[in-house]
């Protein structure tokens, strides 16, 4: 029985790996079947899966090599004086 | 609280994405940004001496910042006593015949044009949640869900094992969705 069952620890974990599908299978029906028993960890993983809606609507930014390249120039002329 | 000591060597690396993403949401233009966050580099660099490694490297950079993007909205207020009011209206319209402000209101029932708005926002109060996370935790967090790297690359990088990644990477997020909660989507 306990290799189906799982506390609610462990399930928002899993709740948590699920959204970055890094669940197999076994893991996939064992967090499925606790949420089926569990009303507060199925809530967290509306939640869950919410906030992950909104991280994936972001658009993230990031500095091209050039870029950091040209601050880290900056910086090191900087540090030497 | 552990002694904190500065490491500006890596402050590039380790920052600089960051405290981009953090500065592009508040002043709207990439290499306006940049210069801030080269900026806020230098003056930490020069208030080193000042750092008492009561908060990590992070926050006290981020407070550099942040009074960087104040004084950086001071200068266009006091420039001519006026503050800058940036319309990125489209250049056709010059030429067109209509009412301005009828296409400006057609505009903002464009979904797309809310959607930008609720996604700067969003994306405003999500930098601020994640600038109150413990370093390690915002660090293990955006690698893996914003820089999308392996697991196995972050555990080697923070000599951790896979379950404790995910521990990390778990807790970071109910610290964040507690955060949004109060910020973003009690607005909904």
């Amino acid at each position: 029985m306990g290799r189906f069952f799982i506390n609610c620890d462990d399930a928002s974990i899993l709740s948590t790996r699920a959204h970055y599908n890094d669940l197999n299978s076994k893991e996939r029906f064992r967090h499925n079947l606790h949420k089926s028993h569990c009303l507060k960890c199925r809530d967290f993983h509306k939640k869950n899966a919410r906030f992950q809606r909104g991280i994936n609507k972001l658009k993230w930014v990031k500095l091209t090599v050039e870029e950091k390249d040209r601050i880290r120039q900056r910086l090191l002329q900087a540090m030497k004086k | 609280m552990p002694d904190v000591k500065l490491v500006p060597e890596k402050w590039v690396d380790r920052y600089s994405d960051y405290l981009f993403n953090y500065t592009i949401t508040r002043v709207n233009d990439a290499i306006k940004a940049q210069d801030l966050v080269s900026e806020t580099f230098l003056a930490g660099l020069k208030s080193a001496h000042r750092f008492k490694g009561n908060s990590t490297e992070r926050t006290w950079l981020i407070s550099i910042l942040k009074r960087k993007i104040i004084d950086h909205y001071r200068k266009i207020n006091s420039n001519k006593g006026k503050a800058e009011v940036r319309m990125s209206y489209m250049n056709s319209s010059r030429d067109e015949s209509g009412d301005w402000m009828e296409e400006r209101v057609q505009d903002l029932r464009n979904p797309n044009v809310e959607d930008d708005i609720e996604q700067k926002e969003l994306g405003e109060a999500i930098n601020e949640c994640i600038a109150n996370l413990p370093e390690r935790y915002a660090t293990i967090f955006v690698q893996k869900t914003i820089d999308n790297m392996e697991t196995e690359t972050i555990c080697k990088e923070h000599d951790i094992t896979a379950s404790n990644l995910w521990v990390i990477i778990h807790r970071a997020r109910v610290q964040l969705m507690e955060c949004l909660n109060s910020k973003w989507f009690k607005n909904e």
